[in-house]
């Protein structure tokens, strides 16, 4: 093998080794937050004992953990790897770096279903405590299915997804707007606090649900890598040229991005900022070679749920601010660095 | 509209603007779809192919490439290999971007940023993507429009290469504006006029004064070609102008 084929290989393999690094540091960063909370007798170095089986714990302590922060971490975890992966996917398709999950109007279907639940009590299914769930889960995808119908009577291209997924943005904002002007206090502070993003809502049953449909459609996602590559990198034409079906894997790709982001933010409620943020911060590492960019992203978007989640716990204690505003305040500033500093997009 | 492409050879097409020579290659590698006909190549219809193996047949080279996703330049070339690989890169697939690499002189450039090279280089990158890509036919829209005087010598010089070397069979069809560049360095021209094929031949055979004036709207000289120099056609400034009888005015700018 020549010298030039070594290179590649030397730098893919300190790229990975990077991932997997991140990765172990993300991992440590969650036991780390498993540790950390308003409990006094909680500390760390006590949570850590606990989970080694070096000391057994109280009923009160076991519940604290296992009950309460437990599943926040893992949906920590989940939910930036699924924003994460969608956000850099639906990047790569679009061929625009400033796109994110919420792009298409999942986020805006997904409030409409949740209002549709909150102030009308409409609801698809008969059990009131999954309404808000079932409801912005099923019209997040209602819109998604709508924007692919479109595409396929119009040949959208890139650009008019991004376009049409504004527009219903605003069509959804407007009709939930219409709905909050008619709202009773209570309904409209429901209706607020679900707008925040907070990952206390899943009990650990749904996040482990949650977690296999993430963890299942990951390796769908990996499977379009090389052809994401081709059209992020040279339009529809270049994809086409180079065997690459746009028109399909793009359909393909929304659907799945739809589904990653419906599935987290049906249960959680609004958390941008992760799935615009984790590929920009990934592509600093690894460069724009989507097999290396989608595992990154998703390791940087758990990362960033779990340090936002964990400084919305602990900044203002007891006091517990919802991990889609920590993300919104962390968020705005980093981005702004991202985009002036050298090694922006 | 029939035409051939002979093993190891470069065919023009040459043509005013809008007379089809970009959609003409376009429809080849199924950017576009023709309104109405089939297309053809080796007697099967190209919609009967798959876009892999299309794309194992014949390989594209825009005008240019703009990204807002840069990648290395080794990586961009490596997605020449998209239609033979499943997922995995094998160390013959990185080999033959190796070779390609150094057959192009793209060694300096191999770990830089796709959108950090000069125009000239990148179309180099496109080129040996292409070449990795193995197609029997190579397709090349204006490659030279963007580049210098030097860039577009060497670039086609590069392409004569491609086709000529060893024992391949590659032939190339290239959608071209420079005349002069046409006429030196292919084996057949295409004129296009009026959405036909005007002339099909050698460019001797094609580029004629008359031809030149019916499809192009300009006087023309032709300096032969000799042993150490090809075929130049040097345009002169008038207009040519045609009323419904035989009889030509020409305008005369004094």
């Amino acid at each position: 093998m020549d010298s030039i084929s070594l290179k590649h290989i030397k730098n893919g393999k300190l790229q990975v080794s990077i991932v997997i690094l991140l990765a172990v540091f993300t991992i440590l960063s969650a036991l780390f937050a498993l540790g950390i909370g308003s409990s006094e007798n909680l500390d760390f170095f006590t949570t850590v004992k606990f989970i080694f089986g070096f000391e057994e714990p109280s009923d009160l302590q076991s519940a604290i953990i296992w009950e309460y922060r437990f599943p926040r971490i893992l949906m920590a975890i989940i939910g930036g790897v699924a924003l994460a992966t969608a956000g850099a996917l639906m990047q790569g398709c679009l061929g625009n770096p400033l796109v994110s999950p919420l792009t298409l109007g999942v986020a805006s279907g997904a409030a409409l279903g949740a209002a549709l639940a909150i102030v009308l009590g409409f609801s698809i299914v008969s059990i009131p405590e999954l309404a808000i769930v079932a409801n912005s889960f099923v019209f997040s995808l209602i819109v998604v299915f709508i924007i692919i119908q479109l595409g396929k009577m119009t040949s959208l291209t890139a650009e008019s997804y991004i376009l049409v997924g504004i527009a219903i943005t605003f069509i959804c904002g407007a009709i939930v707007s219409a709905m909050q002007y008619f709202a009773t206090d209570a309904q409209l502070s429901q209706l607020a606090h679900w707008s925040f993003g907070s990952l206390s809502r899943p009990d650990l049953a749904d996040v482990l649900w949650i977690s296999v449909v993430v963890i299942g459609l990951l390796p769908t996602a990996m499977k379009w890598s090389w052809d994401l590559n081709a059209i992020s990198l040279g339009g529809d034409e270049f994809a086409i040229t180079t065997g690459v079906d746009p028109i399909s894997i793009r359909k393909n790709i929304l659907i799945l991005s739809a589904l990653m982001t419906s599935i987290v933010i049906a249960f959680t409620g609004m958390i941008g900022f992760v799935g615009l943020a984790a590929p920009h911060m990934s592509r600093i590492i690894v460069g724009n070679d989507f097999r290396k960019l989608i595992p990154c992203s998703a390791v940087f978007g758990a990362f960033l749920m779990i340090f936002a989640d964990t400084l919305g716990r602990t900044l203002f204690a007891p006091i517990v601010i919802p991990v889609g505003v920590m993300l919104s305040i962390i968020g705005g500033p980093f981005f702004m660095y991202l985009l002036l500093s050298k090694r922006g997009i | 509209m029939t035409f051939n492409l002979g093993k190891n050879q470069i065919v023009s097409l040459l043509g005013k603007n809008g007379a089809g020579k970009s959609t003409l290659i376009k429809c080849l590698n199924r950017i576009l779809s023709p309104q109405s006909g089939v297309i053809k190549v080796n007697d099967k219809d190209i919609k009967d192919l798959d876009l892999v193996q299309l794309s194992k047949l014949m390989s594209y080279v825009p005008q240019s490439v703009r990204t807002n996703f840069s990648m290395d330049v080794f990586d961009v070339i490596l997605l020449g290999r998209r239609p033979h690989i499943r997922w995995r890169v094998s160390p013959q697939d990185r080999d033959k971007v190796s070779e390609t690499i150094r057959y192009l002189g793209l060694e300096e450039f191999s770990f830089r940023k796709f959108d950090e090279i000069s125009g000239g280089e990148r179309q180099r990158v496109i080129i040996a993507k292409a070449v990795v890509q193995d197609p029997d036919l190579y397709l090349f829209d204006e490659p030279t429009s963007d580049l210098d005087l030097n860039s577009q010598i060497q670039i086609m010089k590069r392409i004569r290469q491609l086709v000529s070397v060893g024992d391949t069979s590659k032939s190339a069809l290239i959608a071209i504006h420079d005349i002069n560049i046409a006429a030196r360095f292919s084996d057949r021209i295409i004129l296009m006029h009026d959405g036909g094929i005007k002339a099909y031949g050698t460019p001797e055979e094609v580029l004629t004064e008359q031809n030149i004036a019916d499809v192009f709207g300009v006087s023309s000289e032709l300096i032969k070609a000799t042993e150490n120099s090809p075929l130049r056609i040097l345009i002169n400034d008038e207009i040519i102008k045609f009323d419904s009888t035989d009889e030509q005015e020409v305008d005369d700018n004094e």
